[in-house]
């Protein structure tokens, strides 16, 4: 009885198949015939995560605050994603505008470069600052973005920092540093390498002063950002896998000759060895930070 | 009042088709089968069966007096006769009638008047309908020769007895008439037990347009349009459509002389006024008495039931609406299945189905007395089913035809083939999507509709 129902599918499946082909051969069409148009999906209505290859639709990994459905990797964020995410809506009031990087070194493409990122990415450096509220306790925020030439250290990056640093001061308020970095900018030379102690000067008045700074170290955090002011909050976190670390590891390798131990160099490798205090989801963040706010306050109980 | 139990006198799709209407008007049904029907689908749906003989027709489906027995003894009150075998035969008629069982059809009067075909001209000469030239009557071997030469070659010659064109013989030259009149007068003889033929001029590959008429028993009559079954070979129609495209105003024409036709013989229930359309004429032909096979493409049109109008008028009720209410929405075709093999002179191919696949879908009908594992006989008709689509215009509906045709499987074993392969080409032909089509558009295009891969 079952070979015989199989027999009858097939014989289903080939007189099909024949008068596709009988159709195909006799098709008429009813204007120009036209040659198939590649139809491709747009940019960036897809989102691939690079950890396990699954594709999702944009809008739905951006709900999920860009952490993978499937595998929980944490993607690159937007510096405006990432506000929107950490401050209650509408209490964002960017501070410290109107900062546009020069070309001391008169580098060559390095003005193009600039301009073609801030074309790409809307803004006008790579860190942005400015006060905000978690859950209704005020703080100032800052965040660095790695889409705006990977998040690199300038003058006007390091400027800025100090001058949220100085804002915190003025106003008296804890600062909340969201790090994404390549380390400090090439283009700028020893103007940036100089930034690194401007900014962590400017980190050290803070701490005379008393004030909460929490850095929270996401992927990648490297280079000058990270031997600096990055690496001077009161409370460090991070984020699942971030890359943190000053030089790269193939670059370490090459130098030491040695191979170098599974995970170096990731926010779980380094947590183990007592360099970060917390590895913080993504999802948690917010709820993080705002319980860590909240006991730093001035007369805050447990 | 509703007849309660109907005989149903034939078999086959139409049988099917027949008995589902009552059942939807909670009519109760008997069948008739002969020995070789047993498993046929009628017998199975039908309330009640009865044998009414061996498997040749002459012996079941045409024994009147079995068949009027059957009928009698399972206490139905009225005989619906479906079309073909004893659906025109007015002695049938006036045997039912003179035993108090209701004809679902006209009167046995109107089917004899309009069944002799030189009566029924006479007839329509007299209503005023519009005739093909020729013989009023029937004619004899001189006189009509020479009405052949008066009224111009080519002629027809045929069997005033007949129809599914036995006993038909097209002359176009004097010298060829005797033997052509001879051979008619044999194959009429022969047929219908007949001899008897008339003459008229050969309008060569007319259009075949019918009007389909219904008329209760108060006088009221009224058309539901016009089917174009110009889709012909040898006489015997392939693809129905409703409606024809044609002008309006022949249309209209047709229409009126149509009922006139009907209302002059006293029609009744529910009859096909049936005329060739050359040009902007149009000529009588004839007019078929009951139920055609290709009801279906106006009920698709007009919404209409015809079987359960023909029950209803048969009952003695009045029409349900009026000539205003009849309204024509989209186009129908009707595409007739048969199991043969278009490739050997569509000689009939039946046998045992083993594997079927019906197409459905929005605007897709198919009537059939077919079934997985049933038979199907060499005895009767080669025809087992009728495929029937409505589309908003005739491109549409030519082009969810074929799509229906790709989609049905009649597969058997041994013998069995259909013409499907055929029906699907000829949607494809340029000329048939163009509506040049007249009677003579299969045999002018078949090596063309032959030429499919099988």
């Amino acid at each position: 009885m079952r070979a015989e129902e199989g027999q009858k599918r097939r014989l289903m499946k080939q007189a099909f198949e024949a008068r596709r082909r009988f159709r195909a051969r006799h098709r008429t069409y009813r204007g120009e015939t036209s040659p198939l148009k590649h139809v491709g999906v747009p940019e960036g209505l897809y989102e691939k995560c690079k950890r396990c290859g699954e594709r999702f639709v944009k809008d739905d990994i951006l709900e999920n605050k860009m952490v993978c459905p499937s595998c929980d990797s944490h993607f690159r964020l937007r510096a405006i994603d990432r506000l929107n995410m950490t401050v209650d809506e509408g209490t964002f009031i960017e501070k410290g505008l109107g900062y546009i990087s020069l070309n001391p070194l008169f580098q060559e493409d390095y003005e193009q470069k600039l301009a073609e990122n801030r074309e790409r990415t809307g803004a006008d450096e790579a860190f942005i600052y400015g006060y905000g509220e978690i859950k209704g306790i005020p703080c100032v925020l800052g965040v660095l973005d790695s889409h705006f030439m990977m998040g690199s250290m300038g003058s006007v990056v390091g400027e800025k920092v100090v001058k949220s640093v100085e804002y915190a001061l003025v106003r008296r308020l804890p600062l909340v540093l969201f790090i994404a970095s390549g380390g400090a900018r090439m283009q700028e030379g020893i103007y940036s390498l100089m930034q690194m102690a401007k900014t962590a000067g400017a980190i050290q008045k803070l701490n005379q002063q008393d004030l909460l700074y929490i850095s929270i170290l996401t992927h990648p955090t490297t280079g000058g950002v990270s031997a600096s002011f990055a690496s001077l909050g009161d409370i460090i976190l991070a984020e699942p896998e971030a890359l943190i670390g000053f030089a790269g590891p193939r670059v370490i390798k090459q130098t030491i000759k040695q191979e170098l131990p599974e995970g170096f160099q990731s926010a779980e490798f380094l947590l183990e060895k007592g360099m970060l205090d917390k590895i913080v989801h993504r999802h948690a963040m917010k709820d993080t930070l705002y319980r860590l706010l909240y006991l730093h306050e001035k007369g805050a109980r447990l | 009042m509703m007849v309660k139990k109907v005989l149903v006198a034939n078999r086959g799709e139409v049988a099917v088709r027949i008995i589902r209407a009552c059942r939807a008007m909670e009519i109760e049904t008997v069948a008739i089968y002969s020995a070789a029907d047993a498993d046929e689908l009628h017998v199975h749906l039908a309330d009640d069966a009865v044998c009414v003989g061996g498997a040749a027709a002459q012996g079941s489906y045409l024994n009147m007096e079995n068949i009027l027995s059957a009928a009698l003894n399972t206490g139905c009150e009225a005989i619906h006769p479906g079309y073909g075998f004893l659906s025109e035969n007015s002695r049938f008629v006036k045997l039912c009638e003179s035993v108090g069982l209701t004809f679902v059809g006209p009167s046995a009067e109107v089917i004899a008047k309009m069944g002799d075909k030189s009566t029924a001209k006479k007839l329509m000469k007299a209503a005023g309908v519009p005739l093909v030239p020729g013989s009023a009557e029937e004619v004899e071997l001189e006189e009509g020769k020479q009405l052949a030469e008066s009224i111009g070659f080519p002629v027809l010659i045929k069997a005033s007895a007949g129809g599914g064109g036995r006993g038909m013989r097209i002359v176009r030259k004097v010298e060829d008439f005797e033997s052509a009149f001879q051979a008619a007068r044999y194959e009429a003889e022969a047929a219908f037990g007949h001899g008897g033929v008339y003459l008229e001029k050969y309008v060569e590959n007319p259009r075949h347009i019918e009007v389909q008429i219904l008329a209760d028993e108060y006088g009221n009559t009224l058309h539901l349009g016009e089917r174009d079954c110009s889709i012909q070979r040898r006489n015997q129609k392939i693809i129905e459509e409703a409606p024809a495209i044609l002008p309006d105003a022949l249309k209209e024409r047709m229409y009126e002389a149509a009922i006139r036709a009907a209302t002059h013989v006293g029609y009744t229930n529910a009859g096909t006024v049936e005329f060739i359309v050359e040009g902007e004429s149009f000529y009588f032909i004839e007019m078929n008495t009951r139920l055609q096979v290709e009801h279906p493409v106006t009920e698709a049109i007009t919404g209409v039931d015809l079987v359960r109008e023909q029950l209803r008028i048969a009952s003695g009720e009045s029409l349900a609406f009026d000539q205003e209410a009849v309204t024509f929405n989209g186009h129908a075709i009707e595409a007739r299945i048969n199991a043969e093999e278009p490739r050997e002179k569509f000689r009939p191919a039946p046998g045992r189905v083993s594997f079927l696949h019906l197409p459905q879908g929005p605007g897709i009908r198919f009537d059939s007395l077919l079934y997985t594992d049933g038979d199907i006989q060499p005895h009767y008709d080669s025809m087992v089913g009728k495929l029937i689509v409505r589309g908003d215009d005739r491109a549409d509906a030519i082009q969810r035809m074929s799509s229906a045709l790709d989609e049905l499987i009649i597969a058997g074993e041994g013998a069995l083939r259909t013409n499907r392969p055929f029906l699907s080409m000829l949607m494809l032909q340029r000329e048939f999507k163009d509506n040049e089509i007249d009677t003579g558009f299969v045999e002018r295009h078949l090596e063309r509709l032959l030429s499919y891969e099988s």
